[in-house]
């Protein structure tokens, strides 16, 4: 019986202070190139956050814009330069540094997850993913 | 026939000075504004941030709009941002939060020299679906032609329609403060 409580406390302990997922570690739910994802947005925004809202998705795309906020945080703007809509990538603070490597124009794959659509197509907590 | 002629010619002239008259206006954007909300009580204080906010100013006009995707907001704990997101303000259902006012007095500011201005600010919040007033002072400040805007004001879960379980009542304030930091409005159209 004590055994069950404090293994049912420590669940719970462990539960509450449970950490949002590092998104190296999630499998995607879907990947799709960046162009696509914003033209599908563009056409249907309810079709497209049924399909992607909240879930950990894969883009694929050419760097339009790598931009430094508020110090410590760094925006991926991922798409095609002509076009007035991107998908915006916030890099997860613990890998701001991978983005070191990549220039304006270089294709990079990100996961994270799809927070939704306002003038761009907007992801948070992303990772940029190293295909081997 | 020659008198009608004239007359659309006269219009066409008209409505082209209408419209660049309409062009020369001096509006503020920015896509990296912050929202930061707090719940502070007793038992817990709960932190959200949201660094993806939308924001233009019309600055003739005062007209003012803030758009935030609701799952943009990022909790130190995960259980807070699940519970958050599916059971408080269900952004599956209503991803957006906006707000739409005016700033009173927008057109006689000087935003040429560097200072700090307070303005009064009054509009409507829609959130979880549900519109309600909102009226607050916001601190403008010009430093070296950038410009920056915060403000701060407190909002009551219950005029939204967020309802909070017993179970964790007493660790959810029911007034939220929500604080806005646009740290760099960028110029998008001057004539």
């Amino acid at each position: 019986m004590v055994l069950v409580l404090l293994a049912a406390g420590v669940y719970f302990y462990k539960e509450y202070n449970r950490k949002p997922a590092d998104i190296s570690n999630v499998e995607p739910a879907a990947s799709s190139g960046a162009t696509a994802l914003v033209e599908l947005y563009e056409s249907d925004e309810a079709k497209a956050n049924q399909q992607y809202l909240g879930k950990a998705i894969e883009v694929t795309g050419a760097i339009d814009e790598i931009n430094n906020q508020q110090d410590t945080l760094v925006n991926v703007m991922v798409g095609e330069s002509s076009s007035m809509h991107k998908v915006s990538c916030l890099l997860d603070n613990r890998y701001v540094a991978s983005i070191r490597n990549y220039r304006v124009g270089q294709q990079i794959i990100i996961r994270g997850i799809c927070t939704g659509y306002l003038m761009d197509v907007e992801m948070n907590r992303c990772v940029i993913i190293e295909k081997k | 026939m020659k008198n009608i002629r004239i007359s659309i010619f006269f219009a066409i002239i008209l409505s082209t000075i209408i419209s660049a008259a309409g062009l020369a206006q001096t509006r503020y954007f920015t896509k990296t504004g912050k929202i930061t909300f707090n719940s502070r009580s007793p038992m817990e204080n709960i932190e959200a941030i949201n660094n993806k906010v939308v924001s233009i100013w019309d600055v003739a006009s005062g007209q003012i709009e803030f758009s935030v995707l609701m799952k943009s907001f990022e909790f130190e704990k995960a259980l807070m941002q699940e519970h958050f997101n599916e059971n408080y303000v269900e952004s599956d259902k209503y991803p957006k939060a906006i707000f739409k006012g005016t700033i009173e007095n927008s057109n006689a500011l000087d935003l040429t020299v560097d200072r700090s201005i307070t303005v009064k600010v009054n509009g409507n919040l829609t959130m979880h679906g549900v519109t309600r007033p909102v009226s607050t002072t916001a601190l403008i400040t010009v430093k070296n032609k950038a410009i920056a805007a915060s403000t701060s004001f407190s909002i009551a879960l219950a005029d939204y329609k967020i309802s909070i379980p017993s179970l964790v009542a007493d660790k959810i304030n029911k007034k939220i403060t929500i604080t806005v930091n646009i740290p760099d409005y960028q110029l998008v159209v001057k004539k």
